[in-house]
Parts: C-alpha cells; sequence; structure tokens
C-alpha cells in the first residue's frame, strides 16, 4: 500500500520549509524549545529575566513621570519587538482579520460587543498581572522553571480562574 | 555584590539586543498557538494538549539551562554572575492570579501574546492592550502595594 518513492525534489522541500518559517503553527516541542532558548539567551546576552508586563509599565512611564521605569528601558524594547517577530513568523500570510475565533460567536458577531469585552478583559489582564507580580511569560514561564513558590502559586491560579471561567461560559451559553 | 569587577569595555546591551530577543518571543509565541483564542479556550477545557506541551517544554528547557549555566559555571556575557531572583512570597498575590487569569479566559491573551496578536494582523487585539495598559495604570495608582520587590516581572 505504500505510494511509488518519489525522486527528491528541492523545490517541495524549500516550499515545506519556508512554509514553516513564515506561515504554520509549530508541534508543542518544537514552539516550547524555541521559547525556552529565548529566555536562555535574553538571560546569558543581558543577565535579565524574561517578563512582559514590565514593558507595558515602561510604555506608560513615557508618558507619566509618577511611573519608574526599567534600566535603560529595556522592556520597552522588548514589548516592542513582540509583533515585530509575529510579522515574521506569518510573512507568508499576511493580513488584518476582525475575526476573533469562538469569540465571535459569543458575542453575536457584533464588532462593539467585542471590543468592549477585549477592552474589559484587557483591564482585569493588566490589573492582575501587577498584582500577581507577573503575568504567564514572567510567572508560568521563567518564575516557575526557577521553582519560585510564589510563581508556582500564581500559575495554579491562572489556570484555576481561567478554567472556571471558560468551563462556565461554554456550558451556560 | 558591593564590589562587582567592571569590565569597562562591556556597556550595557543596546535597545536593539532587547528589541531582538522580543523579536524572537513573539516569534515563537506566533508558532506555538498561544495567541490563538481557540487554543486558550482548548487549553482552559483540556480539550488540548498543545499549551501544556508547550508551557512545559519552556519551562523545562530555561530550568536545565540554568541548571548547566550553574554547573559549568557560565557568567552572562558581560562576565556578570547570572542570577535571576525569584518573586518573592507574597500569598495575597494569588488574588492578582485570579484577576489573570479570568482576564485571559474572557480574553484568550495573555499580556505577551496580545502583542503578538497584532503582529499577526488581529485588529481586535488593539482592544486588549489598551486595557492591560489601563490595568496597569490602575493598579499603579489604586492597587494595593507591597513591601517586597515591586519590581518582579
Amino acid at each position: 500500500m505504500n505510494p511509488p518513492p518519489t525522486p527528491f525534489n528541492f523545490q517541495v522541500f524549500l516550499d515545506h520549509v519556508l512554509s514553516l518559517l513564515f506561515a504554520q503553527t509549530w508541534a508543542w516541542w518544537a514552539a516550547g524549545l524555541g521559547l525556552g532558548l529565548t529566555a536562555l539567551g535574553l538571560a546569558w546576552m543581558t543577565g535579565r529575566k524574561l517578563g512582559v508586563t514590565g514593558g507595558f509599565e515602561d510604555a506608560i512611564a513615557t508618558q507619566d513621570p509618577s511611573f519608574s521605569s526599567s534600566p535603560d528601558r529595556w522592556k520597552l524594547w522588548f514589548i516592542l519587538g513582540i509583533p515585530l517577530g509575529a510579522v515574521l513568523a506569518n510573512a507568508g500570510h499576511l493580513g488584518w482579520t476582525f475575526l476573533y475565533g469562538r469569540l465571535d460567536g459569543l458575542v453575536f458577531g457584533s464588532f462593539l460587543l467585542k471590543a468592549f469585552w477585549l477592552l474589559g478583559a484587557g483591564v482585569l489582564i493588566g490589573f492582575g498581572a501587577r498584582w500577581a507580580g507577573g503575568c504567564p511569560s514572567s510567572n508560568t514561564i521563567l518564575g516557575v522553571s526557577l521553582g519560585s513558590k510564589m510563581s508556582i502559586l500564581a500559575t495554579l491560579g491562572f489556570l484555576a480562574a481561567g478554567m472556571i471561567v471558560v468551563n462556565f461560559l461554554y456550558k451556560v451559553f | 555584590m558591593a564590589t562587582r569587577k567592571k569590565n569597562l569595555s562591556a556597556s550595557s546591551p543596546a535597545g536593539w539586543t532587547y528589541l531582538a530577543f522580543g523579536a524572537l518571543f513573539g516569534y515563537f509565541l506566533s508558532k506555538s498557538r498561544a495567541t490563538d483564542y481557540d487554543a486558550i479556550i482548548a487549553m482552559f477545557q483540556w480539550k488540548e494538549f498543545q499549551l501544556y506541551g508547550v508551557i512545559g517544554t519552556a519551562v523545562a528547557v530555561i530550568a536545565l539551562g540554568l541548571f548547566l549555566f550553574e554547573k559549568i559555571g557560565i557568567s552572562t556575557r558581560s562576565g556578570e554572575p547570572l542570577e535571576l531572583e525569584k518573586a518573592s512570597w507574597e500569598p495575597t498575590r494569588l488574588f492578582g492570579a485570579f484577576v489573570l487569569g479570568v482576564g485571559w479566559a474572557l480574553a484568550g491573551t495573555c499580556p505577551g501574546t496580545s502583542l503578538a496578536q497584532l503582529g499577526e494582523g488581529k485588529v481586535m487585539a488593539f482592544f486588549t492592550v489598551l486595557g492591560i495598559l489601563g490595568g496597569v495604570w490602575v493598579f499603579k495608582k489604586y492597587g494595593p502595594k507591597f513591601a517586597g520587590k515591586e519590581d518582579v516581572c
């Protein structure tokens, strides 16, 4: 039942590699390896701890002097890089979309409702991230790998609250 | 710490270094599907292993890497000891974790992935990012203050 062996075709191979690099998403182990190596590289090159929410604070600090910023505003630089990397990851099929997965069904496809939904959720995310001492990047990825008791507790908190909310939302509606 | 030997030729890394690491982080976040609302929902519903695998692999790689750094005696590139500080123990931060968890579930995104979504062309992420900026601002002005190290993220 095996298909006949096809001769190696460089064009097919190249298309496959380009698609992997600039279009497709990856298996969990490959993406996880990349994220881990990024955090390790950052630590080795600069001695800094991976984190994202501090960059939001840096961004506010550029406008409001009552906010303290990170040394050299490095966190602002870091978060400005994030969208650039995401552009690269999808360079093969770039385009704008207003769609947002299953949420579109929850908000009856209403743009306005979806905008306010995400705005409100964003406020909870920002407020909670500062209160929790870090977001899923700094607590769940970096903090847990350091074996930090606080980060492990915070991670369990994120997951518990998330599971309750999602299961409520998608069981009831 | 007080008498840390300073290498005069090694200045602190330039902004573009951090920009490049941010780009790497955003690239892999996008590849991991953590920027996909449906993937986050499936994670919280225990219907997909994907994001647990991503987080687990990243944690294992960092823990192993730092262990090896210490074992071999690798310092940072500028020669300073590689010491990543743990967050201080403040149990009430668990409430903040609950608040973030609710937001994560509602928006299907966390601060890092909301920025990556912008790069992917998901226009709606603009509102999430705006909300996060607001939430960070409100916390600083009106949220509880901690005696421990403030700068943990």
